[in-house]
């Protein structure tokens, strides 16, 4: 008998965690369902004595974003799921930034909206010259203010209003140019490695300089103003339930 | 001095004093203040350029030097604050083109764009202690724009830097090779930006803003310093020297 799918794996090898999302068939789009796994295993991991989580994704994608189709009210025939699917990431993006771990994002694949903000907020992200990282929101006529402090923190406010208003996505060296990335692998087949190689190399840190030091720059840098992040999503879900914004999503999904 | 264009969607304000490589007085940034206000209700996107042989030189200093009441360079100092808070302000994004210069005054228009192109050569930078004027006034700006690091070394550091450098630092965030490529490539960015939804645009901008507002709210006090510098016998001595 096979086991039920899980949508999110968490699995721990020594100090070392991975958190890996599993919805190959949909880029691991951010569904209701993927939020609350990785709610759930980030819980768990509060009180766990790993000192290094990795975030990951099954196939080709990272993390393509927010499940356009939920959000779609025509298709979901609720004008809530937008509101409801944007709370829960601002709240899952504020739960990771508070992780006493080291957060690596290890982007395998395609990191965009939603999922690339994923990945501003974790502490180091690896990724390889062929990925795909971006804003693409304002193409779609949405705004990806759920998820712009944490770009602002990650590449500074200057270059972010530059990849923010201008949409599009980059390639993983373009991404690593501008300090979206922190390691650049040569190729898809090189990231597993280096990411293993990181890990471990931050896995040697003492835990508690490591959660100290983590600590300490989250107070400088502003990171637990949760009102500032929830009132982003909070944007980002007036600005996504606009006719405007539905039509361009509809236009996107059935092309 | 300021002359403003409409091509389609987009409005293309230039700097317009070519034989000056377009050093800044007074009424020149009151036009250009009002000319950017005007361009939230005409256009989706604008551009900011200069005429002739560079972007802008920074503010005229001969004018300043034969003021020694000190009454242009206060003048000066808050049009361009206004300019900045202004460009920043308006709800459609500015992308802004440097080619040869952007100087001083010229280089802190850079603080209200959303994005700025230059060229490779392009010298940018922030070198008015050396006139014993601070530039306390684009700071705010600044460090809503780049490292804290590089804010503070640019505006104690007389030396100007090249486009290439400025990409570097995130002062530029995209450079072209050639000058003459400067307005062309400024004009595509618009373009595109005038193109995409505009009520994303506009909703992202002004969140951004937000964001940025814990650094851009010290920008009324960051002119008040720059203020209370001018009219110095320090500067005096030094405007008067340039010209000695």
């Amino acid at each position: 008998m096979t086991q039920p799918t899980q949508p999110v794996l968490l699995e721990t090898d020594g100090l070392i965690a991975t958190l890996t999302i599993n919805r190959p068939d949909a880029r691991n789009a951010m569904s209701i369902e993927i939020l609350e796994g990785m709610h759930k295993a980030v819980d768990g991991l509060a009180s766990s004595a790993t000192s290094v989580l990795v975030i990951t994704g099954v196939g080709k994608a990272f993390c393509a974003g927010m499940d356009l189709k939920a959000v779609l009210i025509e298709l979901s025939g609720d004008a809530a799921v937008g509101e409801e699917l944007l709370t829960s990431l601002a709240r899952l993006t504020l739960k990771i930034r508070n992780l006493h771990q080291v957060v690596v994002a290890s982007v395998n694949g395609a990191a965009i909206g939603g999922g690339c903000g994923l990945t501003c907020v974790c502490d180091v992200t690896v990724s390889h010259k062929d990925a795909k990282l971006g804003f693409p929101e304002v193409d779609l006529g949405i705004c990806p203010a759920v998820i712009a402090p944490w770009v602002v923190k990650k590449i500074g406010a200057g270059m972010a209003r530059k990849a923010m208003l201008m949409g599009g996505v980059m390639s993983g060296q373009e991404a690593f140019d501008i300090g979206l990335v922190d390691h650049l692998a040569e190729d898809r087949g090189g990231l597993e490695e280096l990411t293993n190689t990181l890990a471990q190399r931050l896995a040697t840190g003492g835990p508690k300089a490591l959660s100290a030091t983590k600590k300490l720059l989250n107070e400088i840098d502003g990171s637990h103003d949760e009102a500032m992040v929830l009132k982003g999503a909070g944007l980002s879900a007036s600005v996504l339930a606009t006719p405007q914004a539905q039509a361009a999503l509809a236009a996107r999904i059935k092309r | 001095m300021i002359r403003v264009e409409l091509q389609d969607e987009i409005a293309i304000v230039s700097l317009d004093r070519p034989d000056k490589r377009n050093a800044l007085v007074p009424a020149m940034l009151e036009q250009l203040d009002r000319e950017i206000q005007d361009c939230a209700h005409k256009a989706r996107a604008v551009v900011l350029v200069g005429e002739g042989k560079t972007f802008c030189a920074g503010f005229d200093l001969k004018m300043c030097a034969d003021d020694p009441g000190g009454e242009t360079m206060r003048q000066l100092l808050t049009g361009l604050s206004a300019v900045v808070r202004t460009m920043r302000a308006i709800e459609i994004p500015i992308v802004l083109g440097v080619h040869g210069a952007a100087v001083a005054g010229g280089c802190a228009l850079l603080g209200g764009a959303d994005i700025v192109v230059a060229d490779e050569q392009a010298k940018l930078g922030y070198p008015v202690v050396k006139i014993g004027v601070s530039p306390a006034v684009s700071a705010a700006f600044m460090m809503a724009s780049i490292p804290p690091g590089a804010v503070r070394t640019r505006l104690v550091d007389t030396e100007l830097i090249s486009g290439a450098d400025a990409l570097r630092i995130g002062l530029v965030h995209e450079t072209v090779e050639d000058r003459g490529d400067v307005r062309g490539r400024a004009v595509e960015i618009a373009e595109a930006l005038s193109k995409k939804p505009g009520s994303a645009i506009r909703a992202t901008k002004s969140w951004l803003n937000e964001i940025c507002s814990p650094m851009t709210d010290h920008a009324q006090r960051g002119l008040d310093v720059s203020l209370s510098l001018t009219g110095s016998p320090e500067e005096q001595e030094r405007l008067a020297a340039l010209w000695g």
